[in-house]
């Protein structure tokens, strides 16, 4: 069992939390970019496991309590 | 009398495991060969889903997860080489290339979480108030303060400079319990 968001909700969750981040598609994954730092381990798939999405959330400095209420965190 | 306090010593239910990696690829770019060497930093714990996830500490901008540790080692290593791969894609030259992965792997979080609970770990095991649980009883222990992470990057295509190539340079991946003092 794997608890996972859809690529739909972090992408809201970005919007309302991580005002002016760079999202885009590599080859390999999806590459997001917020507060001068970068995280490229966004998994290219409409279905993420939540543990790539906390990771990010923590390395890109995005406010915790914003992330969990869009289920994020 | 010691025996009698160690039995009454509190210990520590162990969630955080300090891991250290040690990995090497030679990847193809524009233009280029490379050759990325890394002794790094991760922190494993099992999540409220049920998996083991590695966390990256140093590379700090990955995670993988698996339903053993061998499994997110595994994937994490998977993912380590895909955003290589991606770095590599997006480089025009070799010193593009060894500048972004060098921010890659030198970049911590922004809280600085991981990195905090991969330290707390290995104190509370030194401690000896705790033991590393069955999972990682086979794994090597290494001593952070003999193995410092570090990243090397080279250039080893026929336009390299003042390179030479030997099988001495080979490096197995390897993953390790980050365990004893330095002597």
């Amino acid at each position: 069992m794997s608890v996972s968001v859809s690529f739909a909700d972090v992408l809201r969750m970005l919007e309302h939390c991580a005002n002016g981040f760079d999202i885009r598609r590599t080859t390999h994954g999806r590459r997001v970019a917020y507060n001068g730092k970068v995280f490229p381990d966004v998994p290219k798939f409409d279905d993420i496991q939540i543990g790539h999405i906390r990771k990010m959330v923590r390395h890109l400095g995005i406010n915790q309590e914003c992330a969990r209420q869009h289920g994020c965190y | 009398m010691r025996e009698k306090l160690l039995a009454t010593e509190p210990t520590i239910d162990l969630k955080e495991h300090p891991i250290m990696l040690t990995l090497q690829d030679s990847i193809s770019g524009n233009g280029f060969l490379a050759r990325i060497t890394i002794s790094g930093r991760s922190l494993m714990r099992m999540e409220d889903d049920g998996q083991w996830w590695m966390y990256g500490v140093r590379p700090a901008a990955i995670a993988a997860s698996g339903a053993n540790i061998e499994e997110a080692f595994l994937r994490f290593r998977s993912r380590y080489k895909e955003i290589l791969f991606d770095i590599a894609q997006e480089s025009t030259t070799f010193e593009d290339f060894a500048s972004e992965v060098e921010r890659f792997f030198n970049e911590s979080d922004a809280d600085n979480e991981d990195e905090r609970l991969w330290e707390q770990a290995l104190s509370a095991i030194r401690s000896g108030t705790c033991q590393p649980p069955t999972p990682f009883a086979n794994l090597p222990r290494r001593a952070p303060e003999t193995h410092p992470s570090f990243i090397k990057i080279e250039r080893v295509d026929a336009e390299a400079k003042d390179v030479s190539l030997r099988p001495s340079d080979n490096v197995a991946d390897s993953y390790a319990y980050s365990f004893p003092k330095a002597a």
